[in-house]
């Protein structure tokens, strides 16, 4: 018996004192190596981001990229920042929203640099934006979301509907709240009487009330968040007779064959991907405003000027804050003109662009201008 | 005299195979430790880190899974005490931004999270059901509210929070080791030195003996669910710590972690004499070194699900070598 235990205490010691002996490098960096935070790993744009990172962007550059498994909380958002800086990665970039004020802290206090490859809060980025390892957000600001809504809106209204549906995913998510406001003013309703943004995003932060929308548009039916009901609420919707099916996000994920196989009229925000084209193509997909893979590529490019010395800052000396605007499809050539831009080696933001950006004497201007 | 000697070498061997299981749970942690070391001194990592993270990992399971003992030794299962910890950090959150006093947020937290435990055992009390079944009915109900409260009052952000420079201060090992240490030193205070712990025990070996040598259950099962309480409390109030902010996915997984750790350390999940405070604190650890060490090792998507499967099969061969010390001694039920 006291062999064993021996014997067991002997490993123990053996493998520590392996610890002890490790070559004192660690922290040294050999290469850029960059975190990827995300939320969803296997939503349509999510793989689409990824396949850019790994396959296209990271090869060309020498990079390191490695990602997160999908990220349930905050507290797994901080734990994973904290493996990426045991593991001496110069920079996190996210895709997960739990709480970025914590991470960009935990960033910071581990001294890597932080970018966000999507839209953030304008109030949490003013609360950020002095802070030196903050590189910056790149994607559609609320105001872009907004505007989406309403183009998606218009849409609708100038093909004659009288009687929608509509999903508003994931309200009180900030960016389902700014398009689903838009979408109501697009579609000429009002929420509350409020016919302005802030004044109707700020009443649907508390939820949404169907008995709150007025104007010549019938909203009959609501669907929100994600259920075991939400398929046969949808189904009730499309026995009421609507004459198509609005959603501010994720529809194309939940609802695509439901609504394929009824040729319902559809709308989505969401992202150019093969699996939307097919909706496009085959299916009753009508409108479809989304996010390309190479989208993503220019917040790419300032973390690397940040991690080599050249950080890209406002004309003010913050962090960026540049919104990008949405591709519109509304049918099979419109799809194909967008989608097809974007595949392959000649991505719309292919490295060519990107090595524009790349470097020491990069201007704010010059940066601003590729992501526009 | 022969068979004497026979009798003695039978006996010493099965002693031998007592205490190497009893340690077996402290061993385990040991190995995983040097393992974690030798990977991490291999790979070039940087080891302050990886322990800080593995702290603040296993802290929060560790005081929810020590306090979760006190319901498990009477035999009975508690599945949620994560909804619980969800549920005292919203309501916590929520009383600070309402006062803007950190005491109160204290004592709304320790107080949610008693009130919810002791929920639990009231209405298994009155309606004459196994307390399992409440405890799921509570998870539902506390995790429906909390994700409610914080999608009406979480705005632009998605979550609602407190000011991170709150709780920065206290976010340090020393204060998080002087919580941990401090809470089991009073859980292994009442476990092993008052009559709470020896009836709690006594209770899950057999329910119906204890009964009849007077031993009222229903008192020493909100006992226990108070103490349970104080550990969920604990535990909401480091997970804020940690992270200021609370979402509807906060302390998702610490319900099944619990029984994990639990497991993990040596105790056995039916409870009773065997039940040790230590189990929750060894197995809680244990088993954050062991999802570490298996994400060093098996990276990319398709690891996250083969570190599942090893975790599981971990479990299962704990389960198994932990019984084989109690199985045979368990009194007929």
């Amino acid at each position: 018996m006291k062999k064993i235990i021996a014997m067991l205490l002997a490993l123990v010691m053996v493998l520590s004192l392996a610890a002890c002996g490790g070559t004192g490098d660690g922290n040294k960096p050999k290469e850029i190596k960059i975190g990827v935070l995300v939320a969803d790993v296997s939503g349509e744009e999510a793989l689409a981001f990824r396949n850019y990172y790994e396959k296209y962007l990271a090869p060309h550059y020498g990079v390191t990229l490695t990602y997160t498994e999908q990220l349930e909380d905050a507290a797994a958002e901080k734990a994973a920042i904290e493996t990426f800086a045991a593991q001496g990665y110069n920079a996190i970039i996210s895709l997960s929203a739990s709480d970025r004020a914590s991470q960009l802290e935990t960033c910071a206090q581990y001294g890597m640099y932080y970018a966000i490859a999507s839209g953030m809060d304008d109030a949490l980025y003013a609360e950020h934006k002095s802070n030196e390892y903050f590189v910056g957000q790149i994607g559609p600001s609320m105001t872009t979301e907004y505007e989406a809504g309403v183009a998606m809106g218009k849409y609708f209204k100038e093909q004659g509907v009288k009687k929608i549906g509509i999903y508003g995913a994931f309200v009180p998510n900030p960016m389902h709240v700014y398009r689903l406001a838009g979408t109501l003013v697009g579609l000429g309703l009002s929420y509350n009487g409020a016919t302005e943004m802030e004044a109707i995003a700020g009443q649907l932060y508390a939820g949404f009330d169907l008995n709150a929308v007025a104007g010549d548009i019938a909203v009959t039916h609501y669907i929100a968040g994600y259920s075991d009901t939400m398929w046969d609420e949808l189904g009730a919707a499309m026995g009421a007779g609507i004459d198509a099916f609005i959603s501010v996000g994720m529809a194309t994920t939940f609802f695509a064959d439901m609504l394929n196989g009824a040729k319902l009229p559809y709308s989505d925000i969401d992202s150019f991907t093969s699996g939307n084209g097919k909706n496009v193509k085959e299916g009753s997909l009508k409108y479809l405003a989304g996010k390309y893979a190479s989208s993503v590529g220019p917040i790419f490019a300032a973390v690397i000027n940040a991690v080599n010395g050249n950080a890209i800052r406002t004309p003010e000396g913050y962090a960026l804050s540049i919104s990008q605007s949405y591709l519109v499809a509304t049918d099979a050539a419109s799809f194909d003109a967008c989608y097809g831009a974007d595949q392959g080696d000649k991505p719309i933001i292919s490295t060519e662009t990107l090595d524009t950006v790349i470097g020491e004497d990069v201007t704010y201007e010059q940066f601003v201008a590729i992501v526009k | 005299m022969k068979k004497t000697l026979e009798k003695e070498a039978v006996l010493r061997a099965y002693k031998r195979k007592q205490l190497l299981i009893t340690l077996l749970p402290a061993l385990a942690l040991a190995i995983l430790f040097g393992v974690l070391c030798a990977l991490v001194s291999s790979k070039g990592y940087r080891l302050d880190i990886y322990l800080k993270k593995i702290l603040n990992e296993g802290v929060v399971l560790a005081v929810v899974a020590t306090g979760a003992i006190f319901i498990y030794s009477l035999g009975s299962f508690d599945i949620s005490l994560g909804a619980s910890t969800l549920f005292s950090a919203t309501l916590g959150v929520m009383a600070y931004n309402a006062t803007e006093s950190f005491p109160i947020m204290i004592l709304v937290i320790f107080g949610v999270a008693i009130g919810c435990s002791l929920l639990s055992s009231v209405l298994a009390s009155v309606f004459h059901i196994p307390v399992f079944v409440t405890t799921v009915a509570m998870m539902s109900v506390l995790t429906a509210v909390a994700s409610q409260i914080i999608s009406v009052n979480g705005g632009a952000l998605g979550g609602i929070s407190i000011p991170s420079k709150l709780v920065r201060p206290l976010d340090t090992i020393e204060f998080k080791l002087l919580m941990l240490f401090g809470y089991a030193a009073l859980c292994i205070f009442v476990f092993n030195f008052t009559k709470i712990g020896r009836r709690l025990k006594f209770l899950g070996g057999n329910a119906n003996c204890a009964k009849l040598s007077g031993i009222r259950a229903d008192r020493y099962a909100i006992v226990a669910f108070v103490m349970a309480g104080i550990g969920v409390g604990l535990g909401a109030f480091l997970t804020l710590v940690y992270t200021p902010s609370v979402t509807p996915t906060t302390a998702g997984g610490i319900g099944m972690n619990v029984i994990v750790a639990i497991v993990f350390g040596g105790m056995p999940i039916s409870g009773g004499p065997r039940s040790r405070i230590y189990s929750a604190l060894m197995g809680g650890f244990s088993y954050i070194l062991l999802n570490n060490i298996l994400k060093m090792l098996i990276s990319g998507n398709a690891g996250y699900g083969i570190s599942q499967i090893v975790s599981a099969v971990f479990f299962l061969a704990v389960v198994y070598i932990t019984g084989m010390n109690y199985r045979t001694k368990l009194l007929a039920r």
